[in-house]
């Protein structure tokens, strides 16, 4: 699989991890105190920050493994970085990558409109809903409580990761900067079809 | 002695705490995630050297995170059989609850040590190393990702650079949540272009030193796992055991 | 004579574009040469130099016609990296060719790729550092060094490789004149150490004297209008007045004053505080001390970290200035208006700052090293564009160590060393002094030294 991904391309998915690390880092960590009273559920609704990344590179890179590859760099640079989380991150990375990474499997990687990047942050959602099921120990909360967890941290997939991920690359694109990416072909390709 | 933690394989190190993770992640009794946060922190104090200050301050949040957990685990419990142990305005929280709520705040502790453990004792660069000589990562996500923790200063100074250059604009700082993350998308946009430049040229310079991706046949820094690491992950199956086993002996 | 790299009738096109960049292009490099390649931006200097290393056309799927024989061999017929063992380059940019923190990794990095046996590593590590004289640094972290330092360090790292030829892509573009110089004349030494094929792309031919045997032109290099000494457009007001600033810990206290259409320039070696005063004065720093007006205009050095919106005309009117027609007018906008401020020409970026800093009514305009990494033709469209806002009256105070440029554009001159302001000097017969000059690591301008060379 990673024989036919150019280092560039690697290159990108570890510097866009940094940047992200970065606002993680300044904007995500303020107030995280207060919401650590809320329990388990504070951070549903900004859970799908976490998996914008993968969706991201998805969209502009368009070769399978970007999502997975992608998510499970942005975790290993989240730890070097020294996310007090630690490895554990790296699984959940995988874990999430693979979320998306089944959605856009299973279109065979030829559509990446805005519904198959929401439907990639559901994905997300679900598997590291179902991973964190079993590290957290949610099976001894009650099913409705459960089940209103997993419906913010869809909701919030789909829009943060998918809508949202999708406006930050298209707004990328805008500017210019990706040409040689796959993302530029496909705009150039529509615009002659 | 005081250096083991720190001398120990970081691929070790990672497989031996991932084990640990997944088996506590099966009690829910508060004594074994108890029993085990307490092991992991004796192991900390007599075979590493930390800064424990630092250590407190990372430990924080983890202390609030496991009191949310406590009691959204009371209110929220799926399980409410057996004799009522405690009983606050028109609540009734049984024994099982009261355990289930317990099992869950120490399990957030115990994890979260055993993370700040790895995180205090392990050198990135050398993690990645080892992640590459013993589990076999493929080099080019290796170099990947080392490339991007050393262009890290880089980026923290542009995204400085930037947030002055908006405020200059007269872009105003958002005060609430939302606004703010709809705020950050002005900073990304630049971010993130720059970062396609500079990972172009990253991986042409590394290509141009010929760096193909292919496996190495010799490291200059060799890690290796040596003595120390069999005997710490000894310790950590043995501390696992005991915490697994506490039913048998505490008792 | 053996021939190293032959180019014939090479033409070489990016995909998805229509028009060739390189057409039929011929050309021959001897063993032992000193070859310079040149031209100006866009001729296609940057893709000759990846056809040579064979980072083209692989990594751009471009289209190539003709033939490239490296070592007389045609060159696809490499395996991929095997040319990279015998042809090094050093990159222009010093911040982004590196992929570990310490020199000594960064050298390792290297010698792992080539499968060099780890026995020899540590022999061949300090061989390089000692003769590249920068043992020193072995286990200096690579960001936390200055650019010349860094250009250097690459440098190694190439020459670590044994390489019989060295590429070299704009390597000075990033340093300041003075840094440059010194660079060049390690190169030298270098060279002349172990005799090497250099072949280098390079827009600015004066920093090299005569390093090269031979230089290439890529296209008839027109000349771009060359810019004179322009007629000060300083009036007699003074718009500027900046009294004791000082920054923590770095930025002594600072007093000076300029006018009316005045253009300044600050200079001094790398680090002594140029940048931390001009952020202090637009108090994007913490900082004390008093500056008239409060409402200050600043470009840096990358003017998109500016922007905040998807077009021009959004961005010049983003303060919510009302002669914002008038501005895209006066600084030829209009055809732009459209376009993502990201999207267009670097020296369009900066005439949209400058626009929308002019437009919310900043008269007094700080620039953070514009002349930084630009050709013949792109500095003279920036001078072109600060003369004319000067004589429209607005105030320049510019951070630049160009002082070819400086000394056709200055009306005053302010130096600065270790956080400290040297002084004010109106500039004149401040240029022949060379000592001042060299103790702020400047070099004079050649239009000086040419008219003391003729009064010697």
């Amino acid at each position: 699989m990673l024989k036919s991904w150019k280092l560039k391309e690697i290159v990108l998915m570890s510097l866009f991890s940094v940047v992200f690390g970065i606002v993680y880092l300044l904007f995500v960590h303020v107030g995280n105190i207060w919401s650590g009273f809320i329990g388990p559920i504070a951070y549903e609704w900004i859970f799908g920050i976490w998996f914008i990344v993968s969706i991201i590179c998805m969209y502009i890179i368009r070769k399978p493994g970007a999502a997975v590859v992608s998510e499970t760099i942005a975790a290993a640079i989240e730890v070097l970085l020294g996310n007090a989380v630690g490895p554990r991150l790296i699984l959940s990375g995988l874990v999430q990558g693979l979320g998306a990474e089944a959605v856009f499997a299973a279109t065979r990687y030829k559509r990446f409109d805005l519904w198959v990047l929401m439907l990639a942050g559901v994905g997300s959602s679900v598997f590291s809903f179902v991973y964190g099921y079993f590290l957290g120990g949610f099976s001894v909360y009650s099913t409705g409580y459960v089940a209103l967890m997993l419906g913010i941290r869809i909701a919030s997939g789909a829009m943060i990761a998918g809508v949202g991920g999708k406006a930050v690359a298209d707004g990328l694109l805008a500017t210019g900067s990706l040409r040689g990416y796959a993302i530029s072909r496909s705009k150039k390709g529509e615009a002659r079809a | 002695m005081k250096h083991a933690l720190h001398k120990m394989n970081p691929s070790v190190k990672f497989l031996a705490i991932t084990v640990c993770m997944f088996t506590m992640a099966f009690f829910f009794d508060p004594w074994t995630p108890f029993v085990f946060w307490i092991a992991v922190l004796v192991l900390q104090v007599f075979l590493s050297q930390i800064n424990w200050k630092k250590w407190l301050l990372f430990m924080l949040p983890f202390f609030v995170t496991a009191f949310g957990y406590f009691w959204t685990t009371l209110v929220f419990a799926e399980e409410q059989s057996g004799p009522v142990v405690w009983s606050i305005w028109n609540m009734h929280i049984t024994e099982v609850q009261l355990n289930h709520a317990l099992s869950l705040s120490f399990r957030v502790l115990a994890f979260s040590s055993l993370s700040l453990l790895f995180a205090f004792t392990t050198n990135p660069v050398t993690f990645i190393l080892s992640l590459m000589q013993q589990l076999k990562l493929s080099p080019k996500i290796a170099y990947g990702v080392m490339v991007g923790y050393q262009f890290l200063p880089v980026l923290k100074d542009e995204f400085v650079q930037i947030q002055q250059a908006h405020r200059l604009r007269g872009a105003a700082q958002e005060k609430n949540a939302l606004q703010r993350l709809l705020g950050i998308r002005r900073i990304l946009i630049p971010m993130l272009a720059g970062a396609v430049r500079k990972a172009e040229r990253a991986a042409f310079a590394m290509e141009a030193r010929g760096f193909t991706g292919e496996r190495r046949s010799s490291y200059f820094q060799v890690i290796s796992i040596g003595k120390v690491d069999v005997v710490l992950v000894v310790l950590f199956l043995i501390v696992l055991v005991l915490s697994c086993t506490n039913g048998l002996w505490l008792s | 004579m053996h021939k190293i790299i032959q180019f014939e009738q090479v033409s070489f096109r990016y995909p998805d574009e229509e028009k060739w960049i390189l057409e039929d292009l011929s050309l021959t490099v001897l063993r032992g040469e000193r070859v310079v390649i040149n031209g100006p931006s866009g001729c296609g200097k940057t893709t000759l130099l990846y056809l040579c290393n064979r980072l083209y056309p692989d990594n751009c799927d471009g289209v190539l016609n003709g033939s490239i024989k490296i070592f007389g061999k045609d060159s696809s017929s490499f395996i991929p990296g095997e040319i990279n063992h015998r042809i090094s380059t050093v990159f222009q940019d010093p911040d982004s060719q590196f992929c570990m923190q310490t020199v000594e990794e960064e050298l390792a990095f290297t010698l792992e790729n080539l499968h060099v046996r780890r026995e020899e590593m540590e022999k061949r590590i300090s061989e390089v550092l000692t003769l590249t004289d920068l043992s020193e640094f072995r286990h200096s972290v690579i960001q936390k060094l200055s650019g010349g330092q860094k250009q250097r360090i690459a440098t190694a790292c190439a020459l670590i490789m044994q390489p019989e030829v060295l590429l070299l892509d704009e390597p000075l573009s990033h340093l300041d004149p003075y840094t440059a110089k010194k660079y060049v004349e390690w190169l030298d030494e270098l060279q002349q150490k172990r005799s090497m094929t250099i072949v280098a792309i390079e827009h600015r031919l004066d920093l090299w004297g005569d390093f090269f045997d031979r230089s290439i032109s890529l296209k008839e290099n027109k000349e771009p209008p060359p810019f004179d000494k322009r007629k000060s457009s300083k009036q007699d007001d003074v718009s500027l007045v900046v009294n004791k600033v000082s920054a923590k810990s770095f930025l002594q206290e600072t007093t000076f004053s300029l006018n009316r259409g005045e253009i300044a320039v600050l200079a001094g070696p790398n680090g002594s505080g140029k940048s931390t005063l001009l952020k202090a004065l637009c108090q994007l720093i913490p900082s004390s001390g008093s500056v008239e007006p409060k409402l200050l205009g600043y470009v840096p050095q990358s003017p998109e970290f500016l922007f905040l919106t998807k077009s021009v005309q959004d961005e010049v009117g983003f303060g919510g200035g009302i002669n914002v027609d008038e501005m895209m007018t006066r600084l030829q906008l209009f055809p732009i208006a459209d376009a993502h401020p990201f999207a267009v020409s670097h020296g369009q970026k900066r005439r949209v700052a400058i626009a929308a800093m002019l437009s919310d009514g900043r008269e007094v305009i700080l620039m953070d090293e514009p002349t930084s990494g630009q050709d013949a033709a792109a500095l003279a469209e920036l001078f072109q564009l600060i003369d004319e806002r000067a004589c429209e009256g607005t105030t320049f105070l510019i951070v630049t160590h160009d002082m070819e440029f400086a000394y056709c554009l200055a009306d005053s001159v302010l130096l600065m060393r270790d956080g400290c302001l040297t002084g004010k000097f109106e500039a004149g017969a401040m240029w022949s002094d060379e000592q001042l000059l060299l103790d702020h690591h400047l070099l004079p301008p050649k239009e000086v030294m040419h008219r003391e060379a003729c009064f010697a």
